[in-house]
């Protein structure tokens, strides 16, 4: 199929999304082509720490600047993605209190409001803290949820003129001299292959932007850092818990929704797509991250993942914490003469929408066309839809209930299907609470399969894409196997290896 | 009062532990927390799921005992594993049976649209071995979330129907509660009016195992005479009605037959003095009670009945700490395909042949304590298909060599 458009952005993360929107509200036609589903990357592999900018405060403050300016922003354009439950920086015996001083100052310095709390106040907020705390820092820290928080540029991206080839690889790029005049890709789940003509291309691929830019020979140097989490099986904070040291492994536990999730580590890895967490890595999270909250040695793990951090880095060696999170913004005219192609890569989730910002306002200058970013301004569709608990969980136990873990009802994913353009399982899992519980969808995905033939919605053979969910779980699941963990394990093995003989 | 035997676990070793001891004239005692995994997972009885259904299972199995001396088949011998099936088959007389085909495994269409190689067959899934050339029909509940007769129907390349329920048509149904509505002749009725409405002249009605839990055979027998064709029962996702129907009739058998049973609690603790278990505790809050015996029975099951306990670095055995035998470490324990064989999976206690566990040497612990079902080592139940031949044989053979 041929196709037109002004833009092509590459990559369905939180930036490609933002870029989406960013461009769609200043009235530019887009297009982005992304190989999976949205959030296949990193932004759907994080801890989804909603950044204050304690965290690179004293190592990195421009990157922590961007962050507390980015936080008061989505606060309001996004405050359904968002839970504001503030952090603390807790000083344990062993850590020297030079460095939260230190921390305190640069706080000021860079405007994040902090709070120096006493020993007694931290435990009063956080009584699972350990309790030979020294003290802790109040920051504006929170949790996001980043399916909801790019799923939602994307559908107001849409509403505005944006378009999107979803599960469709790039082949090739044309070239015309120094311009890429089309390219060409592949749906990878139909076959069906698209010519697509455009005047520029914004490379927004994350941890794939130097595989991308190979295709013309080029290389910015991302280096690829390995972060692995824990996640347990209930809320064992109310708040963002963060060590109050330079950052170093398993310093943050950050709550999401009912669960906490442990982070993290940083591993150099030359491989994008074959990520694990090892052994080690599950020790060392569990090891440091009980040290302020001591129940983690007891706790229940339903899952262990990784994502790769792209990090922005010139040329030298050193530890990947020492190079800046800030965002790497690069014209490929200026570079390396390629007129019509930007790459943004690095950056954090909390600041997607800066670099969607910049990024644009780049591509108006190459244009020559004088307009205004509003994203700043503008809250995202679901801003004004209520929230809370309340509304929840008021339909349970009158419908029919698919997920028992977090009670995702059946005609809300039925509604869902209705709704169309899902091509595979984990399009569905991703606009879903579906197998994010404790059973991890031991349960819920075989419903679902059965749903979707109830339906005549069932494409391809369902044992198959069972098998299929269960290899992929088994992945997170592998790791953090004992304890109560193990014993739910024997039963889903016992369900699809006993009694459906898969 | 002091008994002659504790059997601690009420799943389905434990159970014939205490069938063994009590026909052999003994006061036994039998204390549970549950059902063990009787509702979870058995419907058939699994004997060895490797033997092909062109093989006469008895040949199969000599050649599985004469190759794996370790395996638990291995330390009954032949002779006592078909002893100890005929004595579960004693409380089974008909209607409700076991039964195999031609003495070999048989296929069995499960609720996930496969099949799986299975030994004795209740009789309410016996017509569902054969479905070749038949016009078949799946029904499915509206609200009952585990079993979906579309999706079956579309591998069994048949019709499905799901029948809305007479009440409260929005809200879910379980397996359990479905299970006794079918005992319920108004709910028959409109079961058998509503199939008739919507078959188109099937000769066999495929249902998930939900026939009622006291008596299947009266169930099955209303229903087909209602709706005028042949029907089977699916084994389904957890819980398991078959698997309740089994604990029921052992229960009521073994009542009837003298043995007392202590269930809802579990053993809290086990007094040992020398080589020699004398006491068990049980707590039941706010006092901690003691029950003495000559003999015990260990019949505790694995990970999800607690029988065996696993931290981040160890596999462990809680009650007795009988030492248990296991891989190197736990990054041995999984493999990394989810179907994979895991190693855990052969973890457990090891015993003498006479099933009374044993030190790293091979010398017996205690001289009082036997270990039965699937806490033992050596066997991968899950892929050979021997759940429940593990747990009849050896609680089989533990009681006949602990009373002997």
């Amino acid at each position: 199929m041929k196709l037109q458009t002004e833009v092509v952005i590459i990559g369905g993360g939180a930036t490609g999304a933002g870029i989406s929107r960013d461009l769609s509200l200043r009235g530019i036609p887009s297009l982005l082509i992304e190989k999976g589903d949205f959030l296949s990357g990193a932004s759907g592999r994080n801890h989804g720490l909603f950044h204050s900018g304690g965290r690179y405060v004293v190592s990195d403050p421009e990157a922590a600047r961007e962050c507390i300016s980015e936080n008061r922003i989505l606060r309001k354009i996004a405050p359904h993605c968002i839970e504001e439950t503030d952090g603390l920086f807790v000083s344990l015996p062993e850590d020297n209190l030079d460095f939260r001083n230190q921390f305190v100052q640069a706080c000021q310095e860079t405007t994040i409001p902090a709070h120096l709390l006493s020993r007694d106040e931290a435990l009063s907020l956080e009584p699972g803290l350990h309790p030979d705390l020294l003290s802790a820092v109040k920051v504006p820290d929170g949790a996001i949820d980043p399916f909801e928080l790019v799923l939602e540029n994307a559908k107001d991206a849409e509403e505005h003129g944006a378009t999107f080839l979803l599960h469709t690889e790039i082949t090739s790029l044309l070239l015309d001299g120094n311009r890429i005049k089309s390219v060409l890709a592949k749906d990878l789940l139909s076959d069906e292959e698209y010519s697509i003509k455009t005047s520029y291309l914004i490379n927004a691929t994350g941890a794939w932007a130097d595989l991308f830019l190979k295709r013309l020979g080029l290389r910015i140097g991302v280096a690829l850092s390995k972060g692995s989490m824990l996640i347990t099986n209930q809320r064992l904070a109310q708040r963002v818990i963060n060590r109050c040291r330079p950052p170093s492994n398993g310093d943050i536990i950050v709550p999401n929704h009912t669960v906490s999730i442990l982070g993290t580590t940083s591993v150099r890895t030359e491989d994008v797509e074959h990520i694990e967490v090892t052994p080690h890595e599950v020790s060392l999270l569990i090891e440091e991250t009980s040290k302020m909250l001591p129940a983690i040695k007891d706790a229940r793990f339903i899952r262990a993942y990784a994502g790769i951090r792209p990090l922005f880095q010139s040329e030298e060696k050193g530890d990947d914490r020492a190079i800046s999170r800030g965002f790497a913004l690069i014209d490929h005219e200026k570079r390396d003469r390629i007129k019509n192609l930007i790459t943004i890569t690095g950056g954090k989730l909390v600041t997607y929408r800066l670099m969607a910002e910049k990024t644009s306002d780049l591509l108006c200058r190459k244009m020559g066309v004088n307009v205004s970013c509003t994203t700043h301004l503008k809250p995202l569709p679901g801003a004004e839809k209520p929230s809370g608990l309340k509304n929840w969980l008021a339909p349970v136990g009158q419908e029919e209930i698919l997920c028992d873990c977090e009670l995702v009802r059946k005609k809300e994913v039925e509604d869902l299907l209705k709704e169309g353009n899902l091509k595979n399982l984990q399009d569905i899992l991703h606009r879903t609470r579906l197998a994010k519980g404790t059973c991890q969808g031991g349960f819920c995905v075989y419903r679902l399969l059965g749903v979707l033939h109830d339906l005549g919605m069932a494409k391809g053979e369902s044992n198959k894409i069972l098998q299929g969910f269960l290899e992929e779980r088994w992945k997170g699941i592998r790791p953090i196997l004992w304890g109560s963990a193990l014993k739910e394990e024997e039963l889903i093995e016992g369900i699809y290896k006993g009694i459906f003989n898969l | 009062m002091h008994y002659d035997l504790i059997v601690i676990g009420m799943g389905l070793s434990g159970l014939m532990a205490a069938k063994t001891a009590i026909e052999m004239g003994k006061r036994v005692l039998i204390i549970g927390k549950g059902l063990g995994t009787l509702s979870i997972f058995s419907n058939t009885i699994d004997l060895l799921g490797t033997i092909p259904q062109t093989m006469k299972m008895k040949d199969g199995l000599s050649q599985w005992v004469h190759d794996h001396p370790e395996h638990p088949y291995g330390k009954v011998g032949l002779e006592k594993i078909e002893e100890a099936l005929s004595s579960f088959n004693s409380f089974f007389p008909p209607p409700y049976t076991f039964q195999s085909k031609n003495e070999a495994n048989s296929l069995v269409p499960t609720g996930a649209g496969t099949f799986r190689l299975t030994y004795l067959i209740p009789s309410t899934m016996m017509k569902g071995i054969n479905l070749k050339g038949k016009r078949i029909v799946i029904i499915g509940f509206e609200g009952y979330k585990d079993f979906y007769a579309s999706r079956l129907a579309d591998s069994l390349n048949c019709r499905g129907i799901t029948l809305s329920l007479p009440e409260n048509p929005s809200t879910e149904i379980t397996a359990t509660a479905l299970a006794r509505w079918m005992e319920k002749p108004f709910f028959r009725e409109f079961f058998g009016t509503e199939a008739k409405k919507q078959m188109r002249n099937e000769e066999l009605i495929g249902l998930p195992a939900v026939l009622g839990i006291h008596d299947p055979m009266g169930v099955r027998k209303d229903i087909e005479k209602k709706t005028g064709a042949s029907i089977f029962e699916i084994p389904v996702l957890p819980p398991s009605i078959p698997g309740m129907r089994i604990f029921n009739r052992f229960k009521a058998r073994l009542l009837q037959q003298g043995a007392n049973f202590l269930s809802g609690l579990p053993v809290s603790n086990v007094i040992l003095r020398k080589n020699r278990c004398e006491n068990i505790e049980v707590f039941h809050p706010p006092v901690t009670n003691a029950y003495s015996a000559d003999r015990f029975i260990l019949a505790t099951g694995r990970f999800i009945s607690g029988g065996l306990m696993a931290n981040r670095k160890k596999i462990l055995e809680p009650l007795f700490n009988l030492p248990v035998s296991q891989p190197g470490s736990q990054e041995d324990w999984f493999e990394k395909s989810f179907f994979d064989q895991h190693p855990i999976h052969y973890s457990g206690i090891s015993t003498d042949p006479s099933l009374r566990p044993i030190d790293e040497p091979g010398k017996p612990l205690f001289e009082n304590v036997w270990v039965a079902g699937t806490i033992l080592a050596g066997h991968h139940c899950l892929d050979e298909k021997s759940r429940e031949g593990i747990e009849i044989v050896t609680g089989y053979w533990a009681a006949k060599n602990a009373m002997k």
